[in-house]
């Protein structure tokens, strides 16, 4: 039994995770989402009451599964659907999620993992816990069975309708009513496991047909077994004259022997018990097998959807719009109002939306003023690009991209960069691995570039960058990058003016005639000063003035 | 009553026959018989230890080998081997438990196993139409013990008891801390529901009580009530065993022991054709000229394909004036390979088997003698060349005339003037011995000995690189210097192969 709750035919991940996910959760700051994504926010009449505590266990599949891109439009539209059906029935993913988890955990507790080791100690209390396994499931999928079957019309995407109707004939009433049978039959053998001793007046004992023969050496053989049930019978308590007088009955039947009065056969009774009890259950084996991996698999993908249901609040607690992005061509981006989703989780601030529409671009220069928001931008799309590979909704009115299965990052971190050869030496090795990788992989590619080979002098920084970003731009990689490196930008620009048909696009932080900043990307030539002048103005002069 | 057959004609093994150790090592044909006792036990061992005693003998050999070779045969001899394999089973079983009731009921499945095994070959075998003696005469043999009024009357008496017991049956019937059994059958439909939506792969229901051979205390209360019922069973089921206690035949036994020659190496030989290495039924006619065509060392086959390296096959033969071989050429060049596949050509053909190689012509010999240097020794120097020679002496006396020979590397550590001197004598005697051989040496001057020898050299190729293979040609004083090259394997090929 499959859970395919996160592509169409498998459970299990895809095959090819991000190169270097740890730069993009680190470069994209996405560690605040996830941890978002963990917890739940508690409305009282439509008003934010608290926020729960993390879910581990949540924050952690985020990560994983947002780490595996999607490949497919298709992939991507099976996800969103699922994720507006979360949205729609929140308590039933939530419930799915919640049952799932508790099975794991009984599971557990009941020594899974541990099998191989219990078994081989003890293998009385292999099988008990195994019958005590086999009902969990039982419960369990009568409860998802039901509660899918209740949601009817509520669900409306491919996955949780496929789920429901894959449960409906793994596990048909048929053989539901097999399970519960078999289980019952053999109830015998865990009575009393749960229950006091002294609180009962009845004991579920056995009643067992076994037909034989003797070929093999006169010994028990070719067992047929003819009826199995558990009955339920008036206990007494051992001495007692209601006990002896029950033994007395018995003792007169003929052609029989009692199994309690001798150690010996008491405890071969016993035996006997354990191998029929364990045979019966052997043919649960192919039901458990089924079934072995679905809750984990549920649990998993569920823990995914339930986090989907929680981004959305905390996205509505900063009142972020949200949209489920579109797929377009690889050489086309564009959004409306996309904000920078992070940012608005770590500093609870309202962002600044950009907006803008990037037709037939497959090289995106970033630049101008300092502290401008061209790094929050360039952060904006990357957050916005690996959640839309994982199927989840973005903090935009509307956003269209193409599928990037291989994305890759290329950041100059703010503490890292003081000019010295051994930084950009770090830094040209982390780029050598990622053309490494992207000679030993297939698919469509997008780089980030933020501030890179800043580490070195501008000049120097400039030939670098335009060697490289031309010729991973020529192998066919889609290039955002943020620079300061202003003879690059400037000698990709004089190109670009030349051919009408330039894939380069060249954006730039907005300053408006009085030198304020609106944050706002704008499309504008590179200029040959970085504002650098209007920041020192702003704080050094102005302190100074203000002292003054 | 028919005489009885021996498929390996032991009859003409003389009694003072001895066991062949020394080549076996030195051939690595104890490496092939390994590989094949993985499959077929230590005991074929013995079976490869001892040449037939003559021409004939190993012609009606390769005669029997000549029908299992045939897919009807092998498969109805591999077949009867597994059939045998339950008359063990019950036999052990037999062997393993106290209650003469109990053994009883293990004798009269054993019995049966037996009559099945048996029986079925004999059918099987006649469809087949073996054309060796061997055989024929095997089945003639078999047929009339089969048919044999004392046969007959086990196998039916046998099968009659077994057929009472294997359809008696009794129910247990377990209730309320108390078991009651009766005889006969049961109504019950469990086994049925359960299938409904089982799992097919479930282990079926065994009795907990197989653990132990004894009859448990649980079993024997059963068995009392049952005694009681139905005292007739018991009665005769401990009767025949009584009248059949010693039921085997001598000359069935024999066969049994000897079967596993000739499917072992047919076995072998079919797992060794998959993988592509050929075999041939070798002609052993003494008119036409000893030879051999793509003759490969079977032993490092095995290896070789196990590490995927390619094995490199040769051609060879001894004109009608010719007696030995001398070869010689670069160290690691296959001079030992080429000198074992000859030992083992022989070898195979003395055994009435096929050899490693796609055709030969193999002339008759009397034994295999071989003298390799042992690398392992510790000795060295006047020690080492005494050992050699003492190992040598036995193989030079006047008694092993027409044997065929292989030298490997003799007296490496005496002066080369020296072993010149003694290597030029050791060939001679073998030569004038009426002895065939191959004779690996260093020394090119041995080539030029004695008229009879024919010089072989392994190979180089222009970048003066093994190629494994060996041809007639003068020897050749110069590889010295890429011999040293190639012995630490630092060539620019062995490097790149290397690294």
């Amino acid at each position: 039994m499959n859970a395919f709750l996160l592509y169409e035919n498998s459970d299990r991940l895809g095959e090819h995770p991000y190169y270097d996910g740890k730069s993009i959760v680190q470069d994209l700051g996405l560690k605040a989402l996830f941890l978002a994504a963990a917890k739940e926010v508690i409305y009282d009449k439509e008003v934010v009451k608290r926020i729960e505590k993390e879910d581990v266990y949540i924050q952690d599949t985020l990560r994983k599964i947002m780490m595996v891109p999607l490949e497919t439009k298709e992939e991507m539209i099976y996800r969103q659907e699922i994720v507006r059906d979360s949205l729609k029935r929140e308590d039933l993913m939530r419930e799915l999620y919640g049952i799932s988890g508790h099975v794991l955990q009984e599971w557990n507790k009941l020594g899974r993992g541990l099998k191989d080791k219990l078994s081989q100690s003890n293998p009385v209390t292999k099988l008990t816990s195994d019958i005590m396994v086999a009902h969990l499931f039982y419960d369990s999928l009568c409860r998802i069975r039901e509660l899918l079957e209740e949601a009817g019309e509520d669900l409306q995407s491919k996955g949780l309708k496929g789920l429901r109707k894959r449960l409906g004939e793994e596990f048909s009433q048929e053989r539901a009513a097999y399970v519960k049978k078999v289980l019952s039959d053999i109830s015998f053998y865990i009575d009393g496991i749960d229950q006091e001793d002294e609180a009962r007046d009845q004991v579920v004992k056995p009643r067992i047909v076994l037909e034989c023969g003797l070929e093999d050496g006169l010994k028990f053989s070719s067992l047929k077994l003819q009826e199995v049930a558990s009955q339920n019978t008036k206990f007494y308590r051992p001495g007692s004259t209601m006990d002896k007088l029950q033994d007395f009955k018995n003792s007169r039947i003929p052609d029989s022997f009692s199994t309690v009065k001798e150690v010996a056969i008491s405890e071969q009774a016993d035996q006997l018990e354990y191998a029929i009890v364990n045979y019966i259950m052997g043919n649960l084996g192919r039901f458990m097998r089924d079934f072995n991996g679905f809750f984990d698999a549920l649990h998993m993908q569920t823990a995914f959807y339930v986090g989907a249901i929680n981004l959305k609040h905390h996205m509505e607690r900063f009142s972020l719009g949200y949209c489920f992005p579109t797929v377009c061509e690889q050489d086309r981006l564009a959004f409306r109002e996309l904000k920078e989703f992070v940012m608005c989780l770590e500093q609870r601030v309202k962002a600044v939306g950009n907006t803008c529409d990037m037709k037939h671009k497959e090289l995106l220069i970033v630049t101008g003023a300092n502290q401008g928001g061209k790094s929050t931008f360039l952060r904006s799309i990357g957050i916005a690009q690996v959640m839309m590979q994982s199927g989840l909704m973005v903090t935009a009115e509307e956003f269209k991209s193409g599928l990037f299965p291989r994305l890759y990052m290329h950041f100059t971190r703010r503490e890292d960069s003081a000019m010295n050869s051994g930084r950009l030496d770090e830094e040209l090795s982390r780029m050598n691995k990622i053309v490494e990788n992207l000679k030993e992989t297939e698919g469509a590619a997008m780089l980030l570039l933020n501030e890179s080979f800043a580490t070195t002098t501008e000049k120097e920084g400039s030939v670098i960058a335009y060697d490289i970003i031309r010729a991973l731009n020529e192998a066919g990689v889609k290039i955002l990058t943020v620079t300061h490196l202003l003879s690059f930008a400037q000698r990709m620009y004089e190109q670009y003016r030349e051919h009408s048909d330039s894939v380069v696009e060249f954006l730039s932080a907005e300053r408006k005639a009085d030198g304020t900043r609106t944050f706002h990307m704008i499309q504008h030539a590179p200029e040959l000063t970085s504002f650098g002048l209007d920041l020192y103005e702003e704080i050094v002069e102005k302190t100074k003035a203000t002292a003054g | 009553m028919a005489e009885r057959v021996s498929i390996l004609d032991l009859r003409k093994v003389s009694a003072g026959e001895e066991e062949r150790k020394a080549f076996f090592l030195d051939l690595n044909i104890s490496q092939i018989i390994d590989k094949m006792a993985v499959r077929w036990g230590q005991g074929i061992r013995k079976l490869y230890a001892y040449f037939p005693a003559d021409k004939e003998c190993e012609a009606y050999r390769r005669e029997v080998y000549g029908d299992f070779k045939r897919e009807e045969i092998y498969q109805c001899c591999m077949a009867f081997v597994e059939r045998l394999g339950r008359v063990e089973e019950f036999r052990t079983l037999r062997g393993k438990v106290r209650s003469s009731m109990q053994s009883g009921v293990y004798q009269i499945r054993e019995m049966d196993a037996y009559c099945r095994a048996f029986g079925t070959l004999a059918q099987e075998l006649s469809k087949a139409q073996p054309e060796s003696r061997g055989l024929k005469d095997f089945l003639a043999y078999l047929q009339e013990l089969l048919s044999s009024e004392a046969y007959q009357k086990m196998q039916s008496t046998c099968a009659k008891v077994l057929e009472e017991l294997l359809g008696f049956r009794f129910v247990i019937t377990y209730e309320k801390d108390r078991m009651m059994v009766a005889p006969g059958e049961s109504e019950g439909s469990y086994e049925d529901f359960l299938k409904t939506f089982g799992d097919p792969d479930r282990p079926p229901l065994t009795s907990p009580f197989f653990a132990s051979n004894m009859i448990s205390e649980l079993e024997n209360s059963c068995l009392d009530i049952l005694a009681k019922k139905r005292p007739q069973i018991f009665q005769t089921l401990q009767r025949t065993a009584e009248e059949f206690t010693s039921y085997e035949d001598e000359g069935l036994l024999q066969f049994t022991r000897e079967l596993p020659f000739y499917l072992s190496f047919a076995t072998f030989q079919r797992e060794m054709s998959e993988l592509g290495f050929a075999f041939c039924t070798p002609g052993a006619d003494e008119k036409r000229q000893m030879e051999a065509r793509g003759l490969y060392d079977l032993a490092l086959a095995i290896v070789a394909h196990r590490e995927g390296r390619r094995v490199v096959s040769n051609d060879m033969y001894y004109g009608e004036e010719e007696s030995f071989f001398v070869l010689t050429g670069p160290n690691q060049g296959g001079k030992t390979t080429f000198a074992r596949s000859l030992g083992q050509l022989v070898y195979f053909t003395k055994m009435g088997l096929d050899v490693p190689a796609v055709s030969a012509n193999v002339h008759y010999f009397k034994d295999i003698q071989t003298h390799f240097s042992v690398e392992e020794s510790i000795e060295t120097g006047r020690g080492k060349l005494k050992e050699e020679l003492i190992r040598l002496a036995p193989m030079m006396e006047e008694h092993r005339s027409g044997t065929f020979v292989v030298i490997n590397e003799l007296f490496t550590t005496a002066a080369s003037y020296d072993a010149r001197i003694m290597g030029g004598k050791v060939l001679t005697h073998f030569i004038e011995l009426g002895c065939r051989g191959i004779y690996v040496t260093h020394l090119k001057e041995l080539t030029e000995i004695h008229p009879r020898v024919v010089s072989l050299r392994a190979m180089l190729d222009q970048e003066r690189l093994q190629t494994f293979e060996i041809k007639r040609s003068e020897a050749e004083e110069s590889a010295c210097a890429a011999n040293q090259v190639n012995k630490y394997r630092l060539t620019y090929e062995q490097l790149k192969e290397r690294l």
